[in-house]
C-alpha cells in the first residue's frame, strides 16, 4: 500500500523546503562557547595582563601596614580625620578600618619595628588616631603613653593674651627654665581640633526588620528642633551620595536616610560642616521580634557650639 | 560536514576574540598581595607626601628614608627632590609641596624653585 502523492510530500512549512543556511547555528554556538572558554583561559592563566596601576587595596599585608603607617603620620601632622578615613577606605579593609589600625599598631608594637628609626613615633601616631575614635588595641599595653603624646599642636605664645610670669615668681611653669628663652610653642593635649560647625551627638546601631540596612540621619538644632534642607553625605570606598534632610514625607523635617549595602563600610558627614562619623557596616542581626534582618544606624547631627 | 566545520571554526574564532577581550580588557586579572613596590605611581606620590608630612612632625630623616626605601627607591633624596620639583611644576597643593620641600631639604637637596614655597617668616 502506497500513500497518495499529496500526503507523502512534506508540508510547505517544513525545513526541508527552506534553503539550507551556510552555517549551523548550533555548531556555531558550541564553537563560540569553546572559543570564549579558550580566550578566558589564555587571558587569565597563560598570558594575564601585566601588573600595573596597583591600588593600595591590592597590596600585601606588609605593604598595607606601610601604607597605614604613612596615613597615620600624615594624620599626626595635619589632624585631618576625614582625609585619613578616606585614605583608609582606599585599602578596602574588611570590617572596621579604624579597628584595623589598632590591629596593625599592635602587630608593629610587638615586633622590632618599634626600635627602628621613627617606629615609636609612627606607632604612637596610630594609637592616638584610634584612641581618639574610641578604639583600643594591644599596643596600648605594649607601649604606654609617654608624658608628651603625639601628635601635638603648636600654639604660638604670642598669639595668646597671657603675660609671661614675672621674674620674682619662684614657681616656673613646666617647660620654662631660668635663663632659657621660652620656646615659641606649647604642647597641648592631642585632641581633634573642632574645625566644624556640626558635630555628631549620637551614633548608634540598631536592628529592626522594618528598616533594614539604612542610615537614618537627623539634623537638629541644639535644643532638638528640626533643621530641614541640610546636606548630608554618605561616603564609601569609591563613591559618595548626597541627600537632604526633611524631604522624606512623614519622617520629620530633620530626617534623611541612606540605603546601605551589607558589608560595605560607610561614613556620613555634613560636607564642610562636620567631621565624618565612625565607620558603619550593615551586618546580619535579629530584631526584637526575633526576625533576622540587616543592622542599621542612626546618626544625629547638632551644632557644635 | 564542511558546513559544520566552518561553523565550528567561525564560532571558535569569534569566541576566542570575545574571551580575550573579556579577560584582558573587561575583566582583567586583579592582583592581590602585591608588594608596595608595585604601587601605582599616583599612590607612590601620595605615599611619599604622607611620609614627608610625617617628617615635618618628627624631623626624623632616617625614618623617612627607611619608609621611602620600601618603594624600591635607591636614591631617596633624589627621588624626593624630583617629586618636589614635579609637584611645583604640576601645581600640587602648597601643603604637599611644602612637605616635600621640607623633606628634600632635610635630606640635603634644595633648589631655587623651593624659595617661594617656604612659609613666610622662616629664615
Amino acid at each position: 500500500m502506497t500513500m497518495p502523492e499529496s500526503s507523502a510530500r512534506p508540508p510547505r512549512s517544513s525545513r526541508y523546503y527552506r534553503p539550507r543556511r551556510p552555517i549551523s547555528m548550533t555548531v556555531l554556538i558550541i564553537g563560540l562557547i569553546a572559543g570564549i572558554a579558550g580566550g578566558l583561559y589564555i587571558a587569565w592563566e597563560l598570558a594575564p595582563v601585566e601588573e600595573q596601576n596597583t591600588a593600595p587595596w591590592q597590596l600585601n599585608e606588609q605593604g598595607q601596614a606601610d601604607y597605614i603607617v604613612a596615613i597615620m603620620l600624615a594624620y599626626a601632622h595635619d589632624s585631618d580625620l576625614s582625609k585619613a578615613v578616606n585614605r583608609l577606605l582606599e585599602l578596602r579593609i574588611e570590617g572596621d578600618p579604624i579597628e584595623h589600625v589598632a590591629v596593625v599598631a599592635c602587630n608593629l608594637a610587638r615586633t622590632g619595628y618599634v626600635a627602628e628609626s621613627g617606629g615609636d613615633h609612627a606607632i604612637r601616631a596610630m594609637m592616638n588616631f584610634y584612641q581618639l575614635q574610641g578604639r583600643s588595641g594591644c599596643a596600648d599595653q605594649v607601649m604606654p603613653l609617654s608624658p608628651q603624646p603625639t601628635p601635638t599642636f603648636d600654639l604660638m605664645i604670642g598669639a595668646t593674651p597671657t603675660l609671661p610670669p614675672p621674674p620674682a615668681k619662684t614657681a616656673t611653669p613646666d617647660g620654662f627654665t631660668e635663663g632659657v628663652t621660652p620656646t615659641p610653642t606649647v604642647r597641648v593635649a592631642p585632641t581633634v581640633a573642632p574645625q566644624q560647625e556640626f558635630a555628631i551627638v549620637r551614633q548608634e546601631r540598631f536592628c529592626d526588620a522594618d528598616f533594614p540596612a539604612i542610615i537614618e540621619v537627623y539634623v537638629q538644632e541644639t535644643g532638638g528642633a528640626s533643621l530641614p534642607g541640610q546636606r548630608v553625605r554618605a561616603r564609601w570606598n569609591g563613591g559618595e551620595s548626597l541627600f537632604i534632610s526633611g524631604v522624606k514625607p512623614g519622617r520629620g523635617a530633620d530626617y534623611a536616610d541612606f540605603d546601605m549595602t551589607p558589608d560595605i563600610s560607610y561614613t556620613v558627614d555634613m560636607p564642610g560642616l562636620s567631621d565624618p562619623s565612625d565607620v558603619m557596616i550593615s551586618s546580619g542581626c535579629f530584631d526584637a521580634t526575633g526576625a533576622q534582618t540587616q543592622s542599621s544606624y542612626r546618626v544625629v547631627f547638632r551644632p557644635a557650639f | 560536514m564542511l558546513r559544520f566545520l566552518i561553523s565550528l571554526i567561525l564560532g571558535a574564532v569569534l569566541g576566542l576574540a570575545l574571551g580575550l577581550y573579556l579577560g584582558w580588557v573587561q575583566f582583567p586579572v586583579e592582583y592581590l598581595s602585591s608588594p608596595i613596590t608595585a604601587l601605582d605611581p599616583k599612590y607612590q606620590d601620595s605615599y611619599a607626601v604622607m611620609v614627608a608630612q610625617g617628617f615635618q612632625s618628627d624631623s626624623d630623616a632616617v625614618g623617612a628614608v627607611q619608609r621611602l626605601r620600601v618603594l624600591g627607591v635607591e636614591n631617596v633624596p633624589e627621588y624626593v627632590f624630583l617629586q618636589a620639583e614635579r609637584y611645583i611644576t604640576n601645581s600640587g597643593t602648597p601643603l604637599e609641596i611644602q612637605a616635600l620641600i621640607a623633606l628634600s631639604e632635610g635630606l640635603g637637596r634644595t633648589s631655587p624653585l623651593f624659595d617661594q614655597y617656604r612659609p613666610v617668616g622662616t629664615p
